[in-house]
């Protein structure tokens, strides 16, 4: 299982709400977190959340049972480990 | 600050009082007076004028202060007869690099300054525009916009707004950044995949029992 962990503030918001678009992506909430979790590959098109860079690239606060295999202007990528 | 803070860490009373002076030496105090006092309109609110002594051959010097809002100050040294200390270009007059120094990090140290909407941070860039060291770099991020510029004597200031208010939950994601990041500097090989596997670690930990306990709080009050 592969979680990915946003803050939930209001320029995150749009990036739960895009993985969570893909039906094999579970997105639930641990405290003020998001937690976006898969048993595969979570991705996410940041032209679809519509974030700007400084919050893209720093929108990411733990990765749990993978890692980011991609993580530029197209997309964030977390595959399982 | 709210929850989550080094108060809640460390049990010790956080008594400061923000920024009394910060303090940089010139070589150029007209330049630095045009900047800071009759650009920006810092008012000068303190100077001291100093014959050198001790056993360094200090030479004489004056150490003068600019208000910077509430009460906070930016404070100057001119010291009589020195020369620069060094003519590298890349740099602020306090210090100078080669090219073997990434950018970034010239770049890194600054002073940003507060202020409380884009009106103010048009104003003072209006200002800067006029002026001989107009605004270098206007950027606006979803949660804050700066103006950037450097001062007469090469130092980066920026004036900043913040979008929005800072939330109680950014200050729980501190705290968990830094635990995470002692964690893992205290390993080898340091590196922000290993610092966002750590932190993910410890967001399983204590989220839920921090939203806990502010519901809890929020209940009682």
């Amino acid at each position: 299982m592969t979680a990915l962990y946003v803050l939930d503030v209001p320029e995150n918001t749009t990036v739960a709400k895009v993985a969570a678009e893909d039906p094999a992506v579970t997105v639930g909430k641990l405290g003020p977190y998001f937690e976006i979790s898969a048993d595969g590959a979570i991705v996410v098109d940041r032209r679809a959340t519509g974030c700007r860079h400084a919050v893209w690239y720093s929108c990411v606060a733990g990765v749990g049972g993978g890692r980011i295999v991609q993580h530029d202007k197209n997309a964030l990528r977390v595959d399982p480990a | 600050m709210t929850d989550g803070t080094s108060r809640d860490a460390t049990g010790l009373e956080h008594k400061v009082r923000g920024v009394d002076h910060t303090a940089f030496p010139t070589f150029d105090p007209a330049a630095t007076v045009r900047f800071y006092r009759d650009t920006l309109g810092f008012p000068v609110v303190h100077s001291i004028c100093a014959a050198g002594w001790g056993p360094e051959d200090h030479p004489d010097f004056i150490h003068f202060f600019f208000d910077i809002g509430n009460d906070d100050r930016i404070a100057f040294f001119y010291y009589f007869g020195l020369e620069p200390i060094h003519d590298r270009e890349r740099g602020d007059v306090y210090a100078g690099f080669g090219p073997e120094v990434p950018e970034f990090f010239v770049r890194s140290r600054h002073l940003a300054i507060h202020v409380d909407d884009q009106d103010d941070l048009l104003e003072y860039r209006r200002r800067l525009d006029d002026s001989a060291w107009p605004v270098e770099m206007q950027i606006q991020h979803e949660t804050i916009e700066s103006i950037y510029t450097h001062d007469p004597n090469g130092y980066m200031v920026e004036f900043t707004r913040a979008m929005r208010p800072v939330t109680p939950q950014e200050d729980l994601d501190a705290t968990l950044t830094i635990d995470a990041l002692l964690d893992v500097v205290a390993e080898p090989e340091p590196s922000f995949g290993k610092l966002l596997a750590r932190k993910a670690e410890l967001i399983v930990e204590r989220a839920a029992d921090w939203e806990l306990s502010r519901t809890t709080e929020g209940a009682r009050q």
